[in-house]
This record gives C-alpha cells, sequence and structure tokens, in this order.
C-alpha cells in the first residue's frame, strides 16, 4: 500500500465491495447527522481520497485511547478506515525507536507539511517546563507546538488530551492541560472520552477524507454529531428515570430490573457522548447497560467532582463540623448583638430611673 | 356627647408638668425620649415577634378599625412600623447592619406625630389581631408597649387620655379624687341606695377597686358591688388609699404613673390583709392588676385579682351566692351578652359571666362573634377617653352593633364600666334603642336573700 | 471547574454555612436580650408553659373559624404554596437523594406525577402572592423589598425545578446548574429576610403560647 493508493482500490484489493462501501458510507452521513442523500457522495469522495498521513503524539496518556482505537475485534471497514491512514509516527506501535524514530518524525512532518493530521493523547505537562514528560530531550510543549504549526487540524484524543483528563486532576502536580489551550491558529477537535469511542474517531477521520475539514463542533469543541445530546437524554434505562423507578443500591430488585442509576451516582445527566447511540464493542453494552452508571469520564475535570456514587441531586455540602462551627460563630456574632443591645437598654433604664427619682424628689 | 363624665371633663386640658415640658422640648429631645421608651420594652418576647411578621395582613381582618373603615393604615401591625423600626435599628440581631447601610430609616418626630392616631385613636388593644396571627404576634402588646416611647415624647393624646394620665400620676385618681372625697362618695351611695358600705376598715379579705367613672355615672353599681358582697357575707371593704381601677396612665402609655397607681392598689389591699381583689371592668387595669402587678411591684402578690364576673362566678359555685331567675320576657327576645376583651380573650375567662347567667335563667342569644371571638365595644384601650376618637370609635362600634341587633335581642349584658359606657353612648349616637345592662346590677336585683338565710 | 460543579461544590457548601450561621446569629441574638421572670400567678385555667408553646405551634397552623370568612383568600393561597413546598422538598426523589446523602436519613419517596402538581400549585400560588401584594391595599402598604425579594427567591427555585424535572425549554445541566444556585440564593437570604418566618413564625407562637398558657388563654 503506497501513499498514492487511493481507498477505492485499498477496498477492493480486500474484496470489499462497493455496495458494502455504500452502506457505510450512509452510516457514517447519519451519524455525522447528514442527510442520507449525501452518502452516495461520500462513498465517491472516500473511494477517491489518497491515504492522509497521520502524526500521532502520546503525552502524558496511559496508552488507553490507542488499545481501544487498535484492539476493535470486528475488523470492518471502520478499522480498515483507521488501517487507511499512514500512522507515520506512533511511539507505541512504530518500530523504529531512539532517534531513527526521530528522524521519522522529521522526515515526515516535513515531507507532508500543511497536510498532516496531528493526533495527541495525554495531556501536557505545563509546570516546571514541561520536565514531567520530556521526549528525546524535548518537552511535550515545545513538541506540540512545532508540529501543530505544520498540520492540517490537530485532534484531541481522549479526555486527557481534550480537558487535562486524570492527569489534571488535583492537586494536578504536573500543571497538565489539554491541548486546546496550547495550540493556537489550528482547528482542534475534542474526541473526550476515558476512552473515547471508536466510531467516534472513524466517522471525523470520514469528514475529514470526504470534506477536508473537521466536522461541526460545539462549544467545548467536540464534534456535534456525537457529543450534542448527553447520555441520559438517549439511555434505554431513561422511561423509568420519567416514571420515577430507581435502584437504590447495585443489587436490589430496581437493580436488578434494570431501573434508573440516577440515584446511585449516574452522571449521564450531565455528560455528553455517544456510549448509549453507539455503544462499545461493535454496539454490544456500554456501562449503563452493564449496571453501572456512568462516571462522567468524557466531562472536563469528571476526576474531581465527587464520588462516582453521590447523585447529582446532592452536592456534597459541608462536613457537620463546619456546620457546627458556623453555629457557633452565630452564637458569637448574635451573642455581640444582644450584649450590645442589653447594654444600650441598661443604661437608659438607669437613666429612667435617676429622671423618675429626681422627680419624685421635686414632688 | 362628651365621652367623660360632664361633670369632671376637664375644661381644658390641664396637662401634667411632664406632658407640658415634652411639648415644650426640642423635637431631638423629645424624639429620644420616645426611642429610649421604646428601646426599654424589648426582651426574647418582644423581640421574637419583632422577627416573626410575615406580613400577610390577616390582622387587619381581625382589627374593626380596619374591617369598618377599609382604611389599609389601620391594619394592627403597621400601627407599631416606627417600634418595629427603632427595633430594628437599636435592638434587633441586625441592629448594626440596619444602622450601617441605612436599612430602615430612623424614626422621626414628624412620623411618630403621625403614628400618635394609629396607635391610640385607632387601638383598643383588644388582642383580636394577636388571636389571627400565624406567628402568634401579640400585638395588642407591642401596642401598649409602643405606647411608652409615645408618652415619653409627650405624644399621648392630651384630651382627654392624657390629661387623665397626669391627673392621676398627681393624686391617683384621673379625676383628681381624693381619698376623703372618695370615701365620703361612697358612704354617700351606701346611704342613698339603703346598703351597708364599708369602706377602708382595718381587716378585709374581699378588697373590690372603684373605678372612677362607675362612681360618677353608674354608683347603681357601687351599691351593687357592696349589696352582693354584703349578701355572700364576706368581709369586704372599699380601700380608699389605692382604689383607682381605671389605671388610665397604663393606656395612656405613663409607666411611671402606672406604676404609681399599681403600688397604691396592692399596698392597700396588702395592709388589711386581702384575700381577693376584685376588679369592675375589663380594661388594662384588670390585665395590669391580674397579670402585671406582680412585675411592678417586684414580688408575688399575697392576694388574688379576680375581675368581678370571676369572683361572682366562684361564689355561685362555692354556695355563698343565691339568685331569683330572671323572668322570661314576653316576646322571647333574649339578652346578650358582650364579652370583656380582657377578661374572655386575653385571659380566658369567659366561662365565668356564662355561669351567672345561667344561674339568673336568662335566655342568652349570642352574638355571631362571641367568647374569645368577640369584638371589642371600641372603648378599650383609652380610646373612649380621647375625644377627637369619637366619630373614628363609633364607626368601629357599627360591628357591634349589627351583631347585637342579628341577635334580637333587646338587652345586651356587659360586666365591664368602660364597655357599658361605650355601648350607652354608641348606641346613643345611632339612636338605637338597645338596653344596656350591667350584669352586677342584674345580679344584685336577684339576690335571693331567702335562699340565703335558709 | 464549571458552573455546575461551583454550584454542587463551594457554593453549596457556602450557602449552608451562611444560612446556619445567619439563622443562629439571629436566633441568639433575640434569646439572649435581656428576660423578666413572671410573677404574676396563674390563671385557673392554666396549662404548662411548654406545653402551651408547643400547643400554640401546632394550633396555630390551622385557622380560627371566625377569622376565615375574611382571611379565606390569604389562607388558601399560603396553604397551597405551603403544603406545595412541603411536598416537593419532602416528596421530591432528588430532594430526598440530597438529604439522604448528607445525613443518611432515607425515606420513601411520592410519584412523580405527585411532585409535579404540587410544583405548578406552589408556582400559582407563588404567583398569586405577587399579585395580591401588588394589588390588595393591606399588602400594598406592609410590602417592602424583603417580601418581593423572599417571594423571588422562591419563585426561581420551584420554576427551574419544574423545567428540570420536565428536562424542557433548556439542557438539563443548565436547568440543574440554576436550580441549584436559586437554591443557594434562597439559602443565603433566608436568615436575613422575612424567609427566616421558617424558624421564627414558630418561635412567635411558642412565646405567645407560653405567656396564654399561664392565663390559661390559650386559643
Amino acid at each position: 500500500m503506497s501513499q498514492k493508493d487511493t481507498l477505492g482500490q485499498e477496498l477492493s484489493r480486500r474484496g470489499i465491495s462497493r455496495r458494502a462501501l455504500l452502506k457505510f458510507a450512509a452510516a457514517a452521513a447519519t451519524s455525522l447527522a447528514l442527510p442520507p442523500s449525501f452518502a452516495p457522495a461520500i462513498a465517491e469522495e472516500l473511494s477517491k481520497a489518497r491515504r492522509q498521513s497521520l502524526i500521532w503524539l502520546s503525552f502524558q496518556d496511559c496508552t488507553g485511547c490507542l488499545e481501544a482505537l487498535t484492539r476493535s475485534e470486528a475488523p470492518g471497514i471502520e478499522r480498515l478506515i483507521f488501517d487507511f491512514v499512514s500512522l507515520d509516527y506512533q511511539e507505541t506501535l512504530m518500530a523504529a525507536a531512539g532517534t531513527a524514530a526521530e528522524d521519522v518524525l522529521k522526515a515526515v512532518a516535513q515531507e507532508n507539511r500543511g497536510n498532516y493530521l496531528l493526533a495527541v493523547d495525554g495531556s501536557v505537562p505545563v509546570a516546571d517546563n514541561g520536565v514531567y514528560s520530556m521526549i528525546g530531550g524535548r518537552s511535550p510543549m515545545a513538541i506540540l507546538s512545532e508540529l501543530a504549526e505544520g498540520a492540517a487540524a490537530v485532534l484531541a484524543i481522549g479526555t486527557c488530551a481534550a480537558y487535562g483528563g486524570i492527569p489534571k486532576a488535583a492537586p494536578n502536580p504536573t500543571g497538565a492541560a489539554g491541548i486546546g489551550a496550547l495550540v493556537g491558529g489550528k482547528p482542534v477537535v475534542n474526541i473526550p472520552g476515558c476512552p473515547p469511542i471508536p466510531e467516534v474517531l472513524t466517522g471525523v477521520l470520514v469528514n475529514f477524507l470526504t470534506f477536508g475539514k473537521l466536522p461541526d463542533l460545539d462549544a467545548q469543541g467536540r464534534p456535534l454529531a456525537y457529543f450534542g445530546t448527553t447520555i441520559h437524554d438517549q439511555c434505554y434505562r431513561r422511561p423509568y428515570y420519567d416514571q420515577g423507578k430507581f435502584a437504590k443500591s447495585f443489587d436490589d430488585a430496581g437493580a436488578r430490573q434494570g431501573w434508573c442509576l440516577f440515584e446511585l451516582g449516574c452522571k449521564g445527566p450531565t455528560t455528553h457522548n455517544a456510549c448509549a447511540s453507539l455503544k462499545w464493542n461493535g454496539g454490544t453494552s456500554f456501562p449503563i447497560q452493564s449496571g453501572h452508571g456512568c462516571l462522567g469520564c468524557s466531562e472536563p475535570d469528571f476526576w474531581d467532582k465527587g464520588s462516582f456514587y453521590t447523585s447529582l441531586s446532592g452536592g456534597e455540602g459541608p462536613p457537620w463540623g463546619a456546620v457546627a462551627g458556623a453555629a457557633a460563630g452565630g452564637v458569637a456574632i448574635g451573642g455581640a448583638a444582644a450584649f450590645a443591645a442589653r447594654r444600650a437598654r441598661a443604661s437608659v433604664e438607669r437613666q429612667l430611673a435617676q429622671e423618675w427619682k429626681a422627680q419624685e424628689d421635686e414632688a | 356627647m362628651s365621652p367623660m363624665p360632664p361633670s369632671r371633663a376637664p375644661k381644658i386640658a390641664p396637662a401634667t408638668r411632664r406632658i407640658a415640658e415634652s411639648r415644650s422640648q426640642e423635637d431631638q429631645t423629645r424624639l429620644d425620649a420616645a426611642m429610649r421608651g421604646f428601646i426599654t420594652d424589648f426582651g426574647p418576647e418582644a423581640a421574637t415577634w419583632m422577627e416573626a411578621c410575615l406580613h400577610c395582613g390577616q390582622c387587619a381582618e381581625a382589627c374593626q378599625f380596619y374591617v369598618e373603615t377599609g382604611d389599609p393604615k389601620y391594619t394592627p401591625i403597621w400601627k407599631i412600623e416606627p417600634f418595629k423600626q427603632a427595633y430594628n435599628r437599636q435592638m434587633g440581631p441586625f441592629a448594626p447592619l440596619f444602622r450601617m447601610f441605612g436599612l430602615t430609616p430612623s424614626v422621626s418626630l414628624g412620623q411618630l406625630e403621625h403614628w400618635q392616631e394609629l396607635l391610640y385613636d385607632s387601638c383598643n388593644m383588644c388582642g383580636r389581631c394577636t388571636m389571627v396571627c400565624p406567628a402568634g404576634i401579640d400585638i395588642a402588646d407591642l401596642v401598649e408597649k409602643a405606647r411608652h416611647g409615645m408618652f415619653d415624647a409627650g405624644l399621648v393624646p392630651p384630651d382627654y387620655l392624657g390629661a387623665l394620665a397626669g391627673k392621676e400620676r398627681e393624686t391617683g385618681s384621673p379625676f383628681g379624687i381624693a381619698p376623703n372625697a372618695m370615701r365620703d362618695s361612697l358612704l354617700e351611695i351606701g346611704e342613698k341606695h339603703g346598703v351597708e358600705m364599708h369602706v377602708d376598715e382595718p381587716r378585709a379579705e374581699v378588697v373590690p377597686a372603684v373605678s372612677s367613672i362607675d362612681l360618677k355615672m353608674y354608683p347603681d353599681s357601687i351599691a351593687a358591688t357592696a349589696k352582693v358582697l354584703n349578701h355572700i357575707g364576706v368581709r369586704w371593704s372599699f380601700m380608699t388609699k389605692g382604689f383607682d381601677a381605671d389605671n388610665v396612665s397604663l393606656t395612656a402609655g405613663d409607666r411611671e404613673g402606672q406604676k404609681i397607681v399599681t403600688e397604691a392598689i396592692v399596698a392597700a389591699a396588702t395592709d388589711c390583709g386581702a384575700q381577693v381583689l376584685i376588679m369592675p371592668e375589663c380594661g388594662h387595669s384588670y390585665t395590669e392588676m391580674r397579670w402585671e402587678a406582680a412585675n411592678t411591684v417586684g414580688h408575688a402578690l399575697p392576694f388574688r385579682v379576680l375581675h368581678m364576673s370571676e369572683y361572682l362566678a366562684e361564689a355561685l359555685e362555692a354556695g355563698q351566692l343565691h339568685l331569683r331567675p330572671v323572668p322570661k320576657d314576653g316576646q322571647g327576645h333574649g339578652v346578650t351578652f358582650h364579652d370583656p376583651c380582657q377578661v374572655s380573650r386575653r385571659s380566658g375567662r369567659s366561662d365565668a359571666p356564662r355561669r351567672i347567667m345561667q344561674a339568673l335563667g336568662l335566655d342568652l342569644h349570642e352574638l355571631a362573634d362571641h367568647g374569645p371571638d368577640s369584638w371589642c365595644c371600641g372603648g378599650g384601650g383609652g380610646v373612649a377617653l380621647i375625644g377627637r376618637a369619637k366619630t373614628l370609635r363609633n364607626h368601629a362600634f357599627d360591628i357591634k352593633k349589627r351583631q347585637v341587633a342579628e341577635t334580637g335581642a333587646d338587652t345586651v349584658y356587659v360586666t365591664c364600666t368602660g364597655c357599658r359606657q361605650t355601648f350607652e353612648h354608641g348606641f346613643k349616637d345611632a339612636g338605637a334603642e338597645t338596653g344596656v345592662g350591667s350584669l352586677l346590677d342584674l345580679v344584685a336585683e336577684q339576690l335571693d336573700e331567702k335562699e340565703k338565710t335558709s | 471547574m464549571t458552573l455546575l460543579d461551583f454550584a454542587r461544590g463551594p457554593a453549596l457548601y457556602a450557602a449552608t454555612l451562611i444560612m446556619v450561621c445567619g439563622l443562629v446569629w439571629r436566633l441568639t441574638g433575640v434569646a439572649l436580650l435581656p428576660f423578666r421572670r413572671d410573677l404574676a400567678a396563674s390563671g385557673p385555667n392554666a396549662k404548662g408553659r411548654v406545653s402551651g408553646a408547643l400547643w400554640q405551634v401546632v394550633s396555630r397552623s390551622f385557622p380560627r373559624r371566625s377569622f376565615l370568612g375574611r382571611t379565606m383568600v390569604t389562607v388558601t393561597i399560603g396553604y397551597a404554596m405551603h403544603i406545595g413546598l412541603a411536598v416537593i422538598l419532602l416528596g421530591g426523589a432528588p430532594h430526598i437523594l440530597l438529604v439522604t446523602q448528607a445525613t443518611g436519613l432515607d425515606w420513601p419517596a411520592l410519584p412523580k406525577g405527585i411532585v409535579a402538581i404540587a410544583s405548578g400549585v406552589t408556582l400559582v400560588s407563588l404567583l398569586l402572592v405577587i399579585l395580591r401584594r401588588l394589588t390588595h391595599p393591606v399588602l400594598r402598604l406592609l410590602s417592602n423589598v424583603d417580601d418581593y425579594l423572599s417571594i423571588l427567591l422562591t419563585l426561581i427555585p420551584v420554576l427551574t425545578g419544574i423545567l428540570l424535572a420536565e428536562e424542557t425549554l433548556l439542557p438539563y445541566e443548565t436547568l440543574l446548574t440554576w436550580h441549584i444556585l436559586s437554591v443557594e440564593a434562597l439559602m443565603i437570604w433566608l436568615p436575613f429576610g422575612k424567609l427566616a418566618h421558617v424558624v421564627f413564625v414558630f418561635a412567635g407562637r411558642a412565646a405567645l403560647g407560653a405567656r396564654q398558657a399561664r392565663k390559661g388563654a390559650l386559643q
């Protein structure tokens, strides 16, 4: 497979029919919130598309995002799309290492300048000049700004790259930040999730291959087509929420009957993602279906939003000690006010008593 | 029609020294006096009520001055607005904040002058508002307290309330009746009515206080008191050293005068070893003697304080009082009864007069609102003693008049001198025919001496 | 930190402390004023001070019949609003959850439909309360900024709560955020304005009850 091959050629080499491609294009159009009439055009554009150069940088990551994207069990067209891009630099997957790998990066970036896509997983340490994740003696900030400059667009893959994620969790010793805050002047798409849904990345790539640009984004820089609604809105347990039927513990009768997990801390109502509709592992299941509430992993700072098992209605109020302290403060201030009032009253009473006595004496 | 006994009505308002002084003082000094009066009245109870108001306006619906005039300024809680302002700025838990940020304007003398009508002319301190208030605010009590500051600032209506209060402080009687004059009058009444009169006995178990209004307008009631007590056969005596059952000072807001009157009565009753002090009227002197005197003199009283109706009911119960039933009237009109606010509502004794009426076999047609729910006659709280309040008072009396008319009764019985006077004037001004009767006088008429001796 | 995180975290924390501190402050400031012992003999029908206070706290919740003819409208609207609020607060599943998480206390929730009806009734009552304050001569005279602010601060959480429960008009998160923030505004204002009647209305009744019990004149 060379750089000049088109996706159409690659598909026919693998024995995948045009009919299958059209089907995929129709599905892609739907998931990207385009009308079905776009499907033939998408299929046409896709089959003409050249291999796209993709440079993948990993900073403060756990490789979970990559695992999720590459370990898809069913090798469908989604997988092929992923295979079809020319993954020119990925530290985990590439055979080369050390300076050889760095040379590849330099060469690819030079060759495809202005055209390559830059994917990043993991957050960027900003504190202490980025010493927490040096690669080849260079800080992630330096590498990122250099490569972002020559990229056509930047993909922030996973919650860490999008918002800082778990490395950014309090107390955030490395000063971890999402890349959106660090890359200027280039289109950036956030594909949050811990890990993100593979189909979402594929969809973004299809959009880029077909239309040469990133899909429409929401205010948080996420593809609107996948992140426009909350998990709660699309959840199959939603009717139970509407009926007020809630599981009270993970093994009660309600839980066994598949009632809503809101009271057990499900963050579905405030989490924007496509888990409930696309699901995972080829549409097999997603966390809520397996009986656990949503953790809200694709939302900024999800790790710092209190317990996963605290329901959304219940914030974590102050501890009793603080409440008692506030009450004691109230007694002190109120007592002082009452004391002042008592003194004022007593002095007036003394005054009045004197005056009355003087009057009586006079009489 | 003067609200005062003509013979004693002051020709020009003989303002007391204190009132005269305060009138001539600089405004600021007077305002200071008012504020001092206000702030010395706040304890936890009054303060709680200050904090509790919901501004729900229900008290207006319980107040005859609002109900009959429809003027929102007569809303009971509004009447103490300056008092509330003083509290918020001086005594409340947020007083420093109120002052610092000017959240409540400070009270001005002009405001207080404006409020004089609301605190005096249009409040009977009858406590109906207290009963309706969902927060249990005793507005009547707060009005009584607020009058202290008003009096201290010389803002009591001078005609005649202030004048009478001044006289009372000076002489021990609102009409300036000296003890020896009092003695003579009482003995004269005894002679005239052929009743054995006991005055200033060295020892007495029962001491009735005397209302100066009775003395001048209803001497029959004084005679009736003597007659009934003689019938009961208890050792009793009027005491001229301290007899003033009017305590006009209290309604005027003069704490000092109030104290002088109270102390005199307590001393007189204590000296003769009294066990029971009888108060002849419902008004505030009953409340004062019954519930406040012990606090005023600083110790528990060595005698019981009872309203005349309570005493009579007790005597009935004890078999000391024997009554002949009143013959039924031909038309079956029956009679009705006006509950005196301070006894029936404020002290929970609406049962006492009804026992007496039952013993008298009266065909009682209750008013639509009776017992603790009764409307005030309109004269309570010193309103009967404010000359200029007459029109307003008659207006407030309308509701009573209507309710009396609704019963179809031709006589309304009262157990309080103040109520009796207000009713008589009210009916007269309205040209109504309904009779006003004193329950005590009726008892005196219906004494069954035969039963007693047998 | 999103606004929702702020609302559920530091803002809730601060609002709770301010509410507790303010209420205790106000109560202490009142309770520690000079108290005078009552020396008067009690009346023949006297009850104990404590039982009188408790009796009055309960009995004043029920309007006296002789006044109802004139106070029916106020009483009805007041009842509708307060019962509605009680149903929402004590019966709404998310509210119970909040209490459960803070204290461990738990009780069964009312069906969502009933809470929805109660919310509607409360909202309408609150609007009527505003309307009456603006039109009734007595209420117009008595009302001040505190009254309107207090009603508004009650109305906003009810309104956002209804929208939140129905998940209409705005995204769930936005509604949740504003619902929580509006409740916090209510909590912060509660001790300082007339919303403190949640405590003082009972304190006032108890004070009267204790006094009237000694006189034997409980009504």
